[in-house]
């Protein structure tokens, strides 16, 4: 047994009457590769706000290593080892690329509220940041505005800000989204070289990626846990093929 | 009794005030609770109807009632000019680049104003039987104020009923509350927004008119009662017609009871109120109302 | 071990991100020129100081605005209340050495700058605005109002100055001393400017004007970052409204009114924000046109400035030098073989 790195006791969100996501127990292992699904609206995404701190949940706790995290904001969570990306792309669009990742590092390793030495003469970080983006094959473009990137590479750079973190939970929310399939692979390579230390949680449509890269999945529906198992044991359920499999096999 | 009348003399005074502060400010208010647009030259379109309507009364000799018809109709059709040719290019832009514009727009009205009328401030002629004092029962008052307070309330309960029972004020409320909601049911989001544009340009003509009785009106007006017609939009809440009507009263009778009992720290209360307010529901006063 | 070819932190990238804060082979002229004019327009030299505390302040605003992306309409007040400081001290007897009357200007801003932004910069858009405007009415009108403190609509005038460092002569009719201390000042804080500028906390920044939730994502203190930046801002603003006071030994509610808060932000805008340099360009512009047109023709100067802050808006977003390096650019991809 692995030891539980990430979970949620009762956790549930509601807006107004709407309850996005209710009554979810969930729990993540320190090193994991553990997929999220679901169909649309099922509240996958709120989860992962949940579980970031970008909204508070209306019900139940999550606890970080035996600590409870709940009421702790997002950049605080950060801190603490959590780091996510975004389904929409959130990155610093008028800056470079490599000053995307030097402002994680330097947040990480606590430069970033020096103000009295140059951001150049932290070659630790800068270092640093450039050994990620030669990871994602991004060094090439580290001196070029991220609104000049065509997509696929700003969802790279997406990856990259959050690694800069050096999270031990990474929650992974659509890597893929709106890329063309055939650069999609550049991601999902680069998602499945992770290290073995960061527990990963990702969300994805995409059943192949899932069933490749994932050693656990969590199917959610309608804001509630529906099934959780090895991907064997998802693929071999007839209700979730009928629920979920099958509601996507036209896409 | 004597101190019991002189209080209601004066409340009816700031109300008047207020109701004027409403008619200019509510389609600010309305516009930029629509498209987000912080629009600085609201002040300009007011002082342009105000001229309009005082100039076409003093050279042509039009009543009152067409003269402020007709500065309405003039500033909404100006309004809309702008809106679609200059406006409308900056709906995505950031908020800087929006308040440079319309702050840009309120120097070159000033300017144009002062140059082709002049400085001088212009004079309201008002009609023999809005003149003079009228009786109230309780007490006399100026006929002008109570007309004021009249024709606010009627055209705060014309638009009340505009916008919740017309089709039109049902597709700008939905609109203020959720854009991308509005755009997908398939309202016309711009359409809207010129015809708003051109209404709330045309109140604030109104206002400017009405107003210039006691607000004066000389080329200056379009900046000096700016932070004015801004506060009453803040603490009202954007997009809010009742939220502003209240607030427009609230500041309107606050600075009239100030300004006689505390002459001196009148506005440096308004001011401060108004920090104290927006910190509290930075969303106004009168967020929470639907309209 | 990687082998230096291979090694991402000797890409080309990297090497010019780690000497970006390496001055410029152009910048010195700057500073050379505002020599020059020392000694060519001896005669215009109540002009020069003006325009050099225009500059400072201007880059006072650049600190938050174009760095920190915080819109404000507010900022006179700060330089204001440096110019009130220096003055009411001065006045009233209490204090006038101009050197530390000057750091006292600074910190009474940055205090000002302190207790706002802890409350102002919990709010955004439109009620940032309007409450960085509120803020500043609040200030004129208890200046207004403080008659017996602050002189009220008149203001505080003949303010007794003493000589510079002891030697140096205030002298309003030949202002070469105020020229060449406030250039001084404006030196001093240039290079502290562009050291937070170009440090780590200067790049945070960016980051909060780039995108401020994904800031909180990255864990960053993204308030105290604001409120910290709003307050060195603000003690610069009060060093250049104390220079202010200084220069012409008087104050008066000119120094905190909308007029001035609207013009150090057309100052900005039309040099261009967020580059440092555009404070220095646009107060050359601005203050060039208005000593020349706002006196003959003040309606025409107000009009054209109308007409001038449309067309950036709509058409020139980056200001001088964006329109600049809009050229350069296209003349480098000219001149580059394909």
């Amino acid at each position: 047994m692995t030891a539980c790195l990430l979970e949620t006791n009762a956790l549930g969100r509601s807006f107004g009457a709407l309850a996005a996501v209710s009554g979810v127990e969930f729990r993540l292992d320190a090193g994991a590769r553990h997929a999220l699904i679901g169909p649309n609206g099922a509240g996958k995404t709120t989860f992962i706000n949940l579980l970031s701190g970008v909204l508070q949940p209306t019900l139940g706790r999550v606890v970080l290593k035996g600590r409870d995290i709940t009421g702790i904001p997002e950049a605080r969570r950060v801190k603490l080892g959590i780091a996510r990306t975004f389904q929409i792309n959130r990155l610093f669009r008028g800056l470079t690329v490599l000053e995307n990742v030097y402002i994680a590092v330097s947040e990480r390793v606590g430069a970033a509220a020096d103000m009295f030495r140059p951001a150049g003469a932290r070659g630790d970080v800068i270092r640093e940041a450039m050994h990620l983006l030669a990871m994602l094959k991004l060094e090439d473009d580290a001196g070029r505005r991220v609104s000049e990137l065509p997509y696929g590479r700003q969802r790279l750079v997406e990856i990259a800000v959050a690694l800069g973190l050096k999270p031990e939970v990474l929650l992974l929310d659509e890597p893929a989204a709106g890329v063309p399939s055939a650069e999609s692979h550049i991601i999902l390579d680069a998602v499945g070289r992770l290290s073995k230390d960061i527990g990963v949680l990702i969300i994805e449509h995409d059943m192949d990626v899932v069933f490749r890269f994932a050693e656990r999945i969590t199917v959610m529906v309608g804001g509630r846990i529906f099934a959780e198992g090895t991907p064997k044991e998802i693929a071999a359920d007839p209700e979730i093929r009928a629920v979920y499999l099958g509601q996507h096999s036209h896409v | 009794m004597i101190f019991g009348v002189d209080v209601a003399s004066m409340i009816l005074g700031g109300v008047a005030a207020g109701m004027v502060l409403f008619i200019v400010s509510v389609g600010l208010s309305v516009t930029m609770g629509l498209m987000g647009f912080v629009n600085l030259a609201h002040g300009a379109f007011a002082m342009l109807g105000g001229y309009v309507i005082v100039l076409s009364m003093n050279y042509w000799g039009v009543p009152f009632l067409p003269a402020l018809a007709f500065g309405f109709v003039v500033t909404a059709a100006v309004s809309v000019v702008f809106e679609r040719t200059l406006y409308a290019r900056l709906y995505r832009a950031a908020e800087l680049e929006q308040v440079l514009f319309t702050i840009g727009l309120v120097f070159m009205t000033i300017a144009s104003v002062t140059l082709l009328i002049g400085p001088e401030n212009q004079q309201l002629r008002l009609p023999a039987m809005l003149q003079g004092q009228v009786n109230l029962g309780f007490t006399q008052y100026r006929t002008y104020s109570v007309f004021l307070i009249a024709t606010g309330i009627i055209i705060v309960l014309g638009l009340w009923l505009g916008f919740e029972r017309t089709r039109i004020g049902a597709q700008i409320r939905a609109t203020v509350d959720n854009r991308r909601m509005a755009e997908s049911l398939g309202i016309n989001v711009n359409r809207l927004f010129t015809l708003t544009f051109a209404f709330g340009s045309g109140m604030a003509a109104l206002g400017g008119g009405l107003g210039a009785e006691f607000l004066g009106l000389d080329p200056q007006y379009a900046l000096k009662y700016l932070v004015y017609f801004l506060i009453v939009v803040a603490v009202g809440g954007l997009g809010r017609v009742t939220g502003v009507f209240y607030a427009a009263l609230l500041i309107g009778v606050l600075d009239f009871v100030l300004k006689k009992y505390i002459p001196k720290g009148g506005t440096l209360f308004i001011y401060g109120l108004t920090i104290l307010l927006l910190l509290w529901r930075p969303q106004g006063l009168f967020a929470g109302k639907s309209t | 071990m990687i082998a230096p070819a291979l090694n991402p932190a000797l890409h080309p990238a990297a090497l010019a991100f780690a000497g970006r804060h390496q001055p410029r082979v152009w910048e010195p002229i700057v500073w050379i020129l505002a020599l020059v004019f020392y000694f060519a327009f001896p005669n215009h030299l109540g002009f020069g100081t003006e325009l050099l505390i225009t500059i400072l302040f201007a880059l006072s605003l650049d600190l938050v605005l174009g760095y920190a992306g915080i819109v404000t309409l507010g900022h006179a007040a700060f330089f204001g209340v440096g110019a009130y400081t220096v003055g009411m001290l001065a006045y009233h007897g209490f204090w006038n050495e101009p050197i530390s009357s000057l750091m006292l200007a600074a910190i009474v801003a940055a205090l000002v700058g302190l207790g706002s932004g802890l409350v102002l910069l919990r709010t955004q858009g439109l009620t940032l605005l309007m409450l960085s405007l509120c803020t500043m009415a609040l200030l004129e009108e208890a200046a207004n109002l403080g008659h017996e403190y602050t002189g009220g609509f008149d203001g505080l005038a003949s303010l007794p100055i003493p000589k510079l460092l002891g030697l140096f002569e205030f002298n309003p009719l030949y202002p070469r001393t105020q020229y060449v201390y406030v250039l001084t000042v404006l030196f001093i804080s240039f290079l502290f400017i562009r050291t937070v500028v170009y440090s780590p906390f200067g790049q945070s920044l960016t980051g909060i004007r780039e995108n401020t939730l994904r800031m909180h994502a990255v864990g960053s203190p993204v308030r105290a970052r604001l409120v910290t930046c709003y307050t060195i801002s603000a003690a610069i603003a009060g060093i250049a409204g104390g220079l202010w006071a200084q220069a012409n030994a008087y104050v008066n509610l000119t120094t905190l009114g909308l007029d001035r808060a609207a013009m150090v932000l057309i100052v900005l805008i039309l040099g261009g924000c967020g580059r440092m340099y555009g404070a220095f360009v646009g107060a050359v512009a601005y203050m060039v046109l208005a000593h020349f047109l706002a006196k003959l023709y003040p309606t025409a100067w107000q009009l054209g400035l109308g007409f001038l802050l449309v067309v950036i808006a709509l058409f020139a977003r980056n200001g001088i030098l964006g329109i600049g390096e809009a050229l350069l650019r296209r003349f480098r991809a000219k001149r580059m073989p394909r």
